[in-house]
């Protein structure tokens, strides 16, 4: 019985070794996604791309983001500027499908620095992850 | 008298180069140069709205112009849309606060270069042109005709009729909300083309961006100073920022916001709230874009109690010729709205922690020096005359 349990344990063991080898394989950049930065925090990593590639300032944009560490339930977008301590004037909408994302309708509406902020939660816990944007 | 020539000669000399000093004493940095060149290239490209199957259209651009003039319009026959937008006044009517059929809260905006707004109103409760240019003909206090009034106007009015026909290919239909929108979007087609001309900052721009210093030494010296405060200390450019000089957001400039006694006006707060509620936006039936693609903001927009007191940032070009100033009209030139930020009383802001509008405390030369850069963003020609052309009122 015991070691029937270990044995499953071993199994089970080996096959998270597996897969946690197999997501940091898949942790590299996308082919595809020429352009995309990388924010690396405890829990999760992210890829992200925005388009337009270059977040022009006054006009609406998308971010596309790959996701690497342990499945998430959800994901929030942002944006902060810490220099005028104000945020964006909309609410994007996540649409999340495995480790792969898709934020519609972020707004910069001031040139200057800006902070994109990605919340990430799931059973492994919450992550918060901050990229820099200058505008000009 | 040898002693006098000389006297007036060195007098002559000092004064000349007291005068020639400023000039060539505005040399803008690299950085300075990279903020200067956003503000342009100018005009923007037009495209039509996808929103408004009409837009662009020349049969809806005259009809929207017969529409514009057109008093019937109004409850009491006597207040068109060109009573608070005056084509000989900056398309606004000079006044504080506007007055249609009754007195209203707000001041005229102007209607310059409003294709290329993303909201509508000094609240954006529209998101789109054609939504509003409905919001008039609804409220009473401005022209109040109302969706059935209008509809009816136009089935009943053959000319109106014949224009309507011409433009949406059909006559006018029984379904009354239909053929409101469609008046709106006839009005926005003829209001799309109110775009402000080349102006004396667009040269100095593109001079600064083709190295041509001959160009850029045409540009007055009162002028650079005030854009080099524009784009730097002054901090305007965060919220006038590109070709327009708006960033076509909303701000809380410091101003009253008390519309009567006890009686505040939310701005952008109540703005969100009404589009909202609305019918006429693009997330609705009166979208003509199957995409949807122009109705991103309508979906994604925040509403937040920082919003309470916040006015739409207008655009700058053609401001001279577009007084009084501010969502109620409080100040009167463009030397007032310079005052009124140079003074500015940080307590009044509703900012909730936001750190961009600072007291400048400017002297008085640089005051001047920005009112200077103010009036460079005036077209230099005036567009054609706008009016009525004597065949559009007799379509048959």
């Amino acid at each position: 019985m015991i070691r029937r349990r270990l044995r499953g344990s071993a199994v089970a063991a080996a096959f998270a070794l597996v897969l946690s080898a197999g997501s940091a394989t898949a942790c590299e950049r996308l082919q595809d996604w020429a352009g995309a930065r990388k924010i690396a925090g405890k829990t999760w990593t992210v890829w992200w791309l925005s388009e337009p590639a270059a977040i022009p300032v006054g006009a609406h944009f998308s971010v596309r983001f790959r996701l690497c560490g342990p499945p998430a339930r959800q994901v929030r977008l942002g944006g902060w500027m810490p220099d005028h301590r104000h945020g964006m004037n909309y609410r994007p909408g996540v649409a999340l499908a495995g480790r792969r994302g898709v934020a519609e309708g972020l707004l910069f509406h001031m040139p200057g620095r800006w902070q994109l902020i990605l919340e990430i939660a799931g059973a492994a816990g919450r992550e918060k992850l901050t990229a820099e944007a200058v505008l000009e | 008298m040898i002693r006098i020539v000389r006297f007036f000669q060195i007098a002559f000399c000092m004064q000349f180069i007291l005068t020639a000093l400023p000039v060539s004493a505005v040399d803008f940095t690299a950085a300075e140069k990279r903020k200067i060149l956003r503000h342009g290239p100018w005009p923007l490209p037009a495209t039509p709205d996808p929103s408004n199957r009409v837009s662009g259209n020349p049969a809806a651009v005259a009809f929207g112009r017969v529409l514009f003039f057109d008093t019937r319009l109004s409850t009491s026959g006597s207040v068109s849309c060109a009573t608070c937008h005056r084509p000989d006044a900056g398309w606004t009517d000079g006044r504080a606060r506007s007055r249609g059929q009754r007195a209203v809260d707000r001041n005229a905006l102007s209607l310059f270069n409003l294709r290329f707004n993303r909201w509508f109103g000094w609240d954006g409760a529209q998101d789109s042109l054609w939504a509003q240019n409905l919001r008039p003909l609804l409220d009473r206090r401005e022209m109040g005709i109302g969706a059935a009034g209008a509809a009816r106007l136009v089935r009943a009015d053959r000319s109106l009729s014949c224009h309507y026909r011409l433009v949406f290919g059909t006559a006018p239909g029984a379904d009354d909300d239909r053929v409101f929108v469609d008046l709106g979007k006839a009005l926005a087609a003829f209001l799309e083309t109110l775009v402000t001309g080349r102006t004396p900052f667009d040269d100095f721009r593109d001079a600064l961006a083709g190295n041509d210093a001959a160009g850029r030494a045409r540009y007055p010296a009162a002028a650079k100073r005030g854009l080099r405060l524009f784009v730097g200390r002054g901090n305007c450019a965060f919220c006038h920022f590109g070709p327009a000089f708006t960033n076509g957001e909303f701000a809380d400039a410091g101003v009253p916001h008390f519309a009567g006694p006890g009686r505040a006006d939310p701005g952008r707060f109540g703005g969100i709230r009404k589009l909202r509620k609305s019918p006429y936006t693009l997330l609705g039936r009166f979208n003509d874009d199957p995409t949807r693609s122009t109705a991103v903001k309508t979906r994604h927009v925040r509403l937040a109690h920082s919003n309470f007191g916040e006015f739409r940032v207008p655009g700058l070009r053609n401001a001279a010729l577009t007084g009084p100033y501010m969502h109620a009209g409080s100040l009167k030139t463009l030397a007032d709205t310079i005052r009124h930020y140079s003074t500015l009383d940080e307590e009044r802001l509703h900012a909730g922690g936001e750190r961009i509008l600072r007291r400048l405390d400017l002297s008085g030369r640089e005051q001047a020096d920005l009112v200077a850069f103010l009036d460079t963003l005036t077209e230099a020609e005036s567009g054609p005359k706008v009016e009525v052309k004597s065949e559009d009122l007799f379509c048959r």
